[in-house]
């Protein structure tokens, strides 16, 4: 049993991590109903961001790590979405009114493009974040020894989750992007500006990306140049699994990735785990092909 | 019905022979110039033939099928694992291997259809990566002791015709473009067939199709099989041509680079798909020299081309088919 | 419309090709490099091709082989088989007599035929993967030893440090699998047992649940065969979870950004086998190399495998200076005649092309995060 519990803790601190990231790409579908797979080197660009201020400009040994981080993460949160916000203008605003697919492709090539300037301009090795900067506190949770910063990082994404939810659904900029999610054309009519929608979208989806990247380099301690694709990958599946377009959902399905992950790893195979995940994902849409908590949209014929 | 493939007028047909003649002289052009490089030019070549026997299939598939399908490789890795396993463990030649590739790829595309092929758009995206992330885990994995592990499998025979070994890169040239000829005329044959027609009404209005009494399902469960079969086929080109076969090989990213050559080209169109080969496959060779920043260049080139064509480079040409005289005048010069 | 711009895109393509290859004079002597220079193994290729031109650009200043410049050709293979054929293609047809690399086996496999039948010397770098070799090519060589010596070395130090019951990681690439299946193979014939034998998968950042797995086992000691990332990252878990179970490495993990990446704490007592670490070449050339390389690029290679290409690179060139660029006297010379001092050490080949001689030392990290010979 402590074996197991063990496990849901390693299983929901990934989870929290994907789920970060696929907050990012559900924002982004809700609205656009575009797959935005340039999303996860758009991650990466945030961990790397946040290695050159945290260790090329040293701002830890500067500031003092509290402030450092804070600064960093607003930082990262800044360019990111700068970098996403002209992602939205080069690759896709000219094709908002082709075919889907053609979006598609110009996302997949944005993400080529985005992967190979990372390795230009910070180099193919992996690069180190240094183990120093997050003080190692365990803490005792309900019998477990549990490092501080993995409840961090799952706090962290509750809380993002749940403000973005309170955001879509309690003010009126969230009203005009729930608008925009269901009818551009209606939501357009009834006055909503869903360019500037989009424009949010594509702000507030990118940094919360970005900020995953900083995560993940403050956790792990380690990134390199592909790290977006892998995670890009799981964390469109996780917002798949949850339904797509729907926030609680890529939350949930985020945290359901991580544990059905973690508990693959303990009770089948290590090596199989990633496929067992696909599995478990092909299965949850046989019988709900779209997703556990499916956006209530019009199908568009 | 001159359907949507190439020109009907005398001049063009002839202009069309002119050009697939030159094309096929190309390895005995090259070297006739003198060029050092041309085996290489010549290999490359042969590595955008097999791209567009794939993408030529794919396009069965997403093109005209409309099923967004990312995870192509699975099938073609299928073909190719066939064909290595034939060829080494039981000795077969490698082209008794070849039905045997695309009857294996498409009996795994056959039972992985029948629970995906009813999920919507995204969707099926995924549960597509999903299916080639687990091939290549199974393959890795060494599944049933076959596929050799992460090293995957090796020494596979090289095909013979007649006693001729194919073994110089323009031995596989005229092997690999006589392979993506027949490919051209088989998919081609589809298209305007009665299961070509219905595919392309499905894919216009799969209600529509549906009222009409057409059985979506099956058309789009025979579309998926018969390309996923024809990547099988690709396998076995891929496998003897390289003589080496590993997982690495048959990865998401190969998939999205046919997804990619389908969509670029002109989804549904054949000499878009061929055209996209040529430019998916051939501008990495040709930006080599520019080494660490090639992919950096290609990724930039495709965002362009995309912004520029949305469409595609050379979209389907709508269907003409012969309506009373106002429908033709209604109707006929729809899109484009 | 369409037909016309068809037309001429696809004939514009080849004429751009034709008109790009044009064919040079030839007064300096070709070398090849094919390396993955973009791709998952980019970092390793990058520094292959840096080691490469850094030592060409010290030959030919000091004159290039008897007056004649050295020219390096690099060929990007992306990390895959199938772009290592098309790299390999390139080589052969631009007029090198030999090639240098690459690094994965099952890459170095796509590309083994084309130069053999181009009568191209190919001499691998990280190709570790023993059929290589066993297929008999007479112009094959590699600088890197092979996974059943490197298997047993690393079988034998576990067995020597006194550890009974071992937990086995690998990461599935074809390196780390054959290893971890060479030294199990050794384990199964001792009184070693393994009691947990599993693959992580590479690109993964978090292997807390596979950790807490291995724990359950109750291991005397964690086998990792992988390379440095996953491994700076088991350490770091593993310390994170308080368990301070000893683990060992192969060469791969021969990296100073393990201790990077690991912290100091975590990294410490870590125990890995390997060619001399960098900051242990003895030679005075080696020592002469490492410092313009480190004062060029700021840092030193950051692993072992991008000097294995710069060994291959100089024995070719000792080939060549003796015998002159045709290939199949530079590979009977290789075969027969070659004793050379290179960067990691003593360098002749058997027969069939792999390296002789005994190259593997064992490791330890101490608390300053510095690699100690044990």
């Amino acid at each position: 049993m402590d074996f197991f519990f063990q496990q849901l803790s390693n299983g929901l601190t990934v989870g929290g991590i994907y789920a970060l990231i696929a907050l990012g790409y559900t924002m982004v579908y809700g609205v656009m109903k575009l797959i935005n797979f340039a999303h996860g080197e758009l991650f990466a660009l945030g961990a790397y961001i946040g290695y050159s201020l945290l260790v090329t400009m040293n701002l830890g040994g500067r500031l003092g790590p509290p402030m450092a981080i804070a600064l960093t993460i607003i930082m990262v949160a800044s360019l990111v979405a700068l970098a996403g916000h002209l992602l939205e203008r080069a690759a896709y605003r000219p094709l908002s009114h082709s075919d889907r697919l053609s979006a598609v492709v110009s996302a997949l090539g944005a993400s080529i493009f985005l992967q190979n300037a990372i390795m230009i301009k910070w180099g193919a090795q992996y690069r180190a974040y240094g183990a120093d900067l997050l003080p190692n506190v365990i803490v005792n949770l309900f019998g477990q020894n549990v490092p501080l910063i993995r409840i961090l990082v799952f706090l962290f994404a509750v809380v993002v989750m749940t403000a973005l939810y309170a955001f879509i659904h309690r003010t009126k900029l969230g009203l005009a992007i729930r608008a925009a999610a269901i009818d551009q054309g209606a939501a357009k009519l009834m006055g909503v500006d869903v360019r500037r929608v989009i424009a949010v979208v594509f702000i507030i989806g990118p940094a919360l990306g970005g900020l995953a990247g900083l995560l993940v380099g403050l956790y792990y301690g380690q990134i390199n140049f592909i790290m977006g694709q892998l995670y890009g990958l799981k964390a469109f599946t996780a917002a798949i699994i949850g339904g797509i377009g729907n926030i609680p959902g890529a939350m949930i399905g985020g945290l359901l990735l991580g544990l059905i992950e973690a508990l693959g790893a303990a009770y089948v195979s290590v090596a199989w785990k990633d496929a067992l995940t696909f599995v478990v994902l092909i299965l949850i849409l046989v019988f709900r092909p779209t997703g556990l908590l499916p956006e209530r949209v019009a199908e568009k014929l | 019905m001159s359907a949507s493939n190439f020109q009907s007028s005398a001049l063009g047909k002839l202009l069309t022979y002119l050009s697939i003649l030159l094309f096929l002289s190309i390895p005995w052009l090259l070297s006739a110039l003198g060029l050092e490089s041309a085996p290489y030019w010549v290999d490359v070549l042969n590595n955008i033939g097999l791209y567009t026997m794939l993408a030529l299939s794919l396009n069965l598939i997403l093109g005209q099928a409309g099923m967004f399908h990312m995870g192509h490789a699975a099938f073609f890795a299928v073909g190719a694992y066939t064909t290595a396993i034939l060829n080494l463990n039981h000795g077969w030649s490698i082209m008794a291997t070849m039905p045997v590739a695309a009857l294996a790829a498409g009996f795994v595309a056959a039972v992985l259809a029948g629970p995906i092929i009813h999920l919507r758009g995204d969707y099926l995206l995924i549960v597509t990566i999903g299916i080639v992330e687990i091939v290549r885990i199974a393959l890795t994995n060494d599944i049933f002791g076959l596929t050799g592990g992460p090293s995957g499998l090796f020494g596979i025979a090289r095909p013979s015709f007649f006693g001729f070994k194919l073994t110089k890169p323009h031995h596989f040239f005229y092997f690999i473009w006589f392979m993506v000829i027949l490919s051209l005329i088989l998919f081609n044959w589809l298209e305007n067939s009665r299961f070509g027609r219905a595919l392309k009404f499905i894919k216009e209005d799969a209600v529509a199709a549906e009222n009409m009494g057409i059985n979506t399902t099956f058309y789009k469960f025979l579309a998926f099989v018969v390309g996923a079969a024809w990547a099988g086929v690709a396998g076995t080109v891929f496998a003897c041509r390289l003589r080496t076969v590993s997982p690495e090989s048959f990865n998401f990213g190969e998939s999205v680079v046919l997804f990619t050559i389908v969509i670029l080209g002109g989804s549904g169109s054949q000499k878009g798909v061929l055209l996209g080969s040529f430019l998916v496959m051939g501008l990495p060779q040709i930006l080599r020299d520019f080494q660490d920043k090639r992919f950096l260049i290609f990724g930039a080139a495709l965002v362009v081309m995309m912004i520029f064509r949305p469409q595609g480079l050379i979209p389907p040409k709508p269907a003409r088919f012969c309506l009373p005289e106002p429908w033709a005048e209604r109707y006929g010069s729809k899109g484009d | 419309m369409s037909k016309k711009i068809f037309g001429f895109l696809m004939w514009a393509f080849i004429a751009s090709w034709c008109l790009g290859a044009t064919a040079f004079a030839a007064d300096e002597i070709k070398i090849g490099l094919m390396a993955p220079v973009t791709g998952a193994w980019a970092s390793e290729g990058q520094d292959m091709v840096r080691v490469v031109e850094l030592l060409a650009d010290e030959i030919n200043t000091a004159g290039g082989i008897d007056g004649v410049q050295v020219s390096i050709i690099v060929g990007d293979d992306g990390g895959t088989p199938k772009e290592a054929a098309l790299a390999a293609q390139k080589l052969v047809t631009s007029g090198v007599s030999a090639v240098v690399g690459t690094y994965g086996s099952s890459v170095t496999e796509a590309s083994q035929d084309i130069y053999d039948e181009a009568g191209v010397v190919q001499v691998a770098t990280g190709s570790t993967s023993i059929r290589l070799t066993a297929k008999g090519l007479k112009r094959f060589f590699r600088t890197c030893p092979r996974d059943d010596e490197q298997g047993r070395v690393l079988a034998a130090r576990v067995e020597g440090l006194g550890f009974k019951k071992v937990a086995m990681v690998h990461d599935n690439t074809s390196y780390s699998k054959g290893l971890a299946d060479e030294a199990k193979d050794i384990f199964e014939h001792s009184n070693v047992g393994v009691v947990f034998f599993d693959a992580i998968t590479p690109g993964d950042r978090d292997f807390n649940a596979s950790l807490t797995k291995i724990k359950e086992t109750n291991p005397e000691v964690i086998v990792f065969t992988g390379y440095y990332p996953e491994a700076a990252l088991l350490l770091r878990q593993k310390f994170d979870m308080k368990w301070n179970v000893p683990m060992i490495g192969g060469d791969a993990t021969n990296n100073t950004a393990l201790v990077e990446i690991a912290g100091k704490e975590a990294a410490s007592g870590y125990y890995f086998i390997s060619p001399p670490a960098l900051s242990d070449m003895t030679t005075d050339s080696a020592k002469k190399f490492m410092k313009t390389y480190s004062d060029k690029y700021g840092s030193l290679p950051s692993s072992v495998w991008s000097v294995l290409a710069g060994d291959a690179f100089l024995v070719i060139v000792e080939a060549i200076k003796i015998v002159g660029p045709d290939s199949s006297r530079i590979a009977s010379y290789l075969t027969n005649d070659l004793d050379f001092q290179g960067l990691s050490g003593q360098i002749s080949f058997n027969e069939i092309g792999d390296r002789l001689g005994e190259v593997y030392r064992l490791y330890q990290v101490d608390a300053e995060g510095r690699f100690l010979l044990r």
